[in-house]
This record gives C-alpha cells, structure tokens and sequence, in this order.
C-alpha cells in the first residue's frame, strides 16, 4: 500500500515537473528573443555611432542583460577577438551549436542569426545599420509569434503535467 | 644577434606577424634575421610575388621562406592572403575604418600604416569606398630615439623657442621617425632648454601610434595628442584647448591644413610638421603649400633623403637669408 502511495506520487511529482519545464521552455523563447533584439538594438548603435571594433561592441551590447544570451554575445565577443582568422559568421555557427538547448531559439531564428554572421562587419556604418535593423525586424516577428504561443501553451503545458500525472496514477491504482 | 635585429624582429612578433596569415608568417619567420633587421615594408600583391622591401632594395621568397632571385619560383600571394590579411587588420570590423578605408591606408597597432590599392567606389566626384582591394603595403613603422640630435640646434632658439620647421622628404625617408624624436626632445627638454608643451595632431595614428587614445611611443612628458583627427580640425583645437607651445602634425597638403597652419603661426604657436616633395624649389610651384613658402611662414626647412639610407639629412635652410645652414655634402 506504501510502495503504491510513493509510486504514486513520484509519478504525479514527475509529470507535472515536466509540465512546467515544457511551460518553462515556452516562457523561455520569447524572453530569449526579446533580449536578442535588444542586444543588436545595442550593436546597432555600438557599430553606427561610436564605430567601436566588432568584437568591442558584441561585448558591450549586452549590458544590462543577463542569462543565456549573455552568455552568447560574450563567447561571441570572446572568440571574435581572440580568433580572428575565423569570420563571424563561422563564430556565430560554433557558439550557437554549442548552446543547444540553453538558448531556447527555433531554427528559423538561428536562420536568421546566421545571415547576421555572414554580414557582420563586412561593409560600411550605413550597411551594417541597414541590415542589423532589418534583422531585428525579423527577430521581432518571430518574438510576436513565440508570445503568442507562450500565452496558449503555458498554461496547458502545467495542466497536462499535472492532469497527465493524476491520470497515469488513477490508471495504475 | 644584433639591438637592431632584435627590435626589428620584436616588431615583427608584436605587430606584423597577428595580422598575417599564418603560411606568410611562417615564410617571412624563415628569412635571416639579419635581412629581416633591414626590412621596411612588405607587399602583398595578388598573383605577384610576396616582396620585402629593405630600404632601397627588395627581395623575394619561395614557399619555404628562402630567398631567391628567380620569379618564377617565388610565393605568388593570392586573393586569400590579402582577403585573410585585411580580416585580421580589421578585426572582422572593416565598418570602423570607413574613413580610411577612403583614404587608402589603415593604422595597426604600434603605428604601422597599411596602404591598399584596390577598385575604387565613387560617388558624386568623391572616393566612397575601396572595393575588390588587390594590393597591401604593410610599413613598418620604427622609433628611433635620438635621430633628431643633430636638428635640435637648429631648430631651437637660444631663448628655448622653437622655429617653425618644415621637413620635406619623399615617402619612405624617415619624416615621421624624425618629426616623433623632435617631438619627444622638446617635450621632454634638455640641459640646454626646458621642455616645452607640445600637441599633436595625429591623423593617421603614425606619430604617437596611439591605442585607445594613449600614445605608444614615447613623445616626451609635455605632449597632448589628438588621435585620429583631421589636421586642420584638430590644430585649432589644441590651441583653444590645451594652449601648446608647438604643434606637431605630419603631411600637410590640403587647403584647410594650410589655413590651420596659418591660424596657429598667427596665435603665436611653433609648428613643426612635414610635406612630401624632393626639393624647396618643386614645392613653390605646389598649390596651398607653395603659398606657406612663398610667405616665409616656416623658418627652417630640413630635407631628408634615404640616401645612404633612410633618415638621411640632406639639408637643413634657414628660410629668412636662404641659406644652407647644414650639408650632408660638406659635413
């Protein structure tokens, strides 16, 4: 009767723990988003205003900010600075697959993270500014949508955790 | 090995070899030192051979780094030296040196300029860009500490003044190695003459080789620089600003540098700066600095030469009478 009880609440303990990662993960993306845009926003101005080197404005761009996308400018900053044989957008590529599943951002979103690689720096203050803001504007439509699916699936990631976790429990009593 | 030897090949581990790739780096590594002690500039040029230029005359290499004679066995520079050069001068940053990138030249670290030749992109009569850039010309830039010993005499007063100097050299004969140890020595002074407040104006960052605004050479204890800022600009800054004694600036030419000039030597301030040319007499007929000449705004004139090699004083004229007050001929 014991064994069942705990058995029982282990498995309700782990779905709705699962429930609130997926929840977790949903929140996640459009805040990931939301910081990205706001570090090129920085870079935009780094890049056109002060004219700062671009490993100089990757690392400045995120201040204020914390987290995983802090932590994805910085490494960036870190490697343009100290590999500069590599260009951007091979540093981009590296730091993005080694934050698989740290940074929570769909594949059209590192798409597009990638083409930022591939323009970085190449071309003149008006250029960069041109094509930052024209990433952020894609940024922001795939932010508007990732909200929208924070508001819809939040909740039913928790309810289904813990709805899925009470009906596996009554199943096995 | 040699003091020169050494400063040339810590020189060369500083500043030059971070921004090459690494197969030129391996090449130039293994070229004597004793050539390498020599060395002034090296040339990239795509599909030509990789060139180090030792004071009048240049060499080539083969693959392995020696070096030949014979073009046909040379190391052929492609497009990915230059592309990898110019990624690594820049720091993946080209948009932070637009303005140079117009005016054909980047400034590395330690002063070292960098000329390119390329395509260039223009727009409404002016130089936009430089696009498909084929040619590098890495300068090594070197301090040399009391190369200006024998101009000071002539150039300071008994009353500790200074006149206003021009030096007028072809490229490559040692003007800014000159006018940075002239700064350095009257900044920082003598037993003979206190040392004076000195500005510089550096416009393409090769007098003071400044790195994040902080000069990397030594320009004397009295020196103000204004990095990077146009000539013209920046010299009538420094009067109001920091009220010099001299200003130094390198390579006159345009209209507005010689108004500067003017305004300065009017507001009572020495100038000493220099001016591409072979001889006095070809530089009155110049526009804007002919009329500096004409006018007699300078007092003295120093012309170098790199002949027997590159720093080389060939005269130094007392504007005033004309008259010659120095002769490398007659020494």
């Amino acid at each position: 009767m014991w064994l069942k009880l705990i058995g029982s609440i282990l498995v309700f303990l782990v779905s709705s723990y699962i429930g609130f990662q997926m929840a977790s993960r949903c929140q996640a993306r459009p805040r990931h988003l939301r910081q990205i845009i706001s570090c090129l926003g920085s870079l935009r101005s780094y890049i056109i205003y002060a004219y700062l080197p671009l490993h100089e404005a990757v690392s400045r761009c995120t201040n204020g900010i914390d987290g995983p996308v802090t932590v994805f400018f910085q490494n960036v900053a870190t490697m343009l600075e100290k590999e500069a044989l590599l260009t951007p957008e091979e540093i981009i590529k590296r730091v993005l697959s080694e934050m698989q599943g740290i940074l929570m951002l769909k594949s059209p979103e590192i798409e597009v993270l990638h083409v930022l690689g591939g323009n970085l720096g190449v071309m003149n203050s008006k250029e960069q500014e041109k094509y930052i803001s024209l990433v952020i504007e894609q940024l922001e439509r795939f932010e508007n949508e990732a909200t929208r699916l924070r508001d819809l699936n939040t909740k039913m990631y928790r309810y289904l955790g813990i709805c899925g976790g009470m009906a596996i429990v009554i199943i096995l009593i | 090995m040699t003091v020169t030897n050494i400063l040339s090949e810590s020189i060369l581990e500083k500043y030059i070899y971070p921004v090459l790739p690494v197969r030129l780096v391996t090449m130039i590594r293994a070229v004597p030192a004793a050539i390498l002690a020599n060395l002034t500039e090296i040339r990239l040029r795509i599909n030509r051979p990789l060139l180090l230029v030792l004071g009048n005359t240049d060499i080539i290499v083969n693959p392995m780094g020696r070096v030949i004679t014979k073009y046909d066995e040379a190391y052929l520079c492609n497009q990915d030296d230059v592309h990898k050069t110019l990624q690594l001068i820049s720091k993946n940053s080209l948009y932070a040196f637009e303005q140079e990138l117009k005016m054909g030249f980047l400034t590395i670290d330690g002063g070292h300029r960098i000329g390119l030749a390329g395509q260039a992109i223009v727009e409404a009569g002016d130089v936009k860009a430089l696009k498909n850039i084929s040619s590098l010309n890495i300068r090594l830039a070197r301090e040399v500490i009391g190369c200006a010993d024998k101009i000071m005499p002539y150039i300071m007063t008994l009353e500790g003044h200074v006149l206003n100097t021009l030096i007028i050299s072809p490229p490559r004969c040692g003007k800014t190695t000159i006018l940075r140890d002239m700064i350095r020595q009257i900044s920082t002074g003598s037993r003979l003459y206190k040392g004076l407040q000195v500005g510089v104006v550096d416009e393409r960052s090769e007098i003071a080789a400044c790195k994040n605004g902080i000069s990397t050479v030594d320009l004397g204890v009295r020196t103000d620089v204004l990095d990077s800022c146009p000539k013209a600009i920046g010299m009538l800054m420094l009067i109001r600003s920091m009220s010099p004694a001299v200003v130094a600036t390198d390579e006159l030419g345009r209209a507005e540098d010689i108004y500067a000039v003017r305004e300065a030597l009017n507001a009572g301030v020495s100038v000493l700066t220099t001016v591409h040319g072979n001889e006095i007499n070809e530089l009155l007929h110049r526009p804007y600095v002919g009329e500096l000449l004409e006018h007699k705004y300078f007092q003295r004139y120093i012309v170098l030469s790199d002949v027997p090699r590159v720093g080389t004083v060939e005269k130094i004229i007392d504007s005033k009478n004309n008259e010659i007050l120095w002769d490398k001929t007659s020494k």
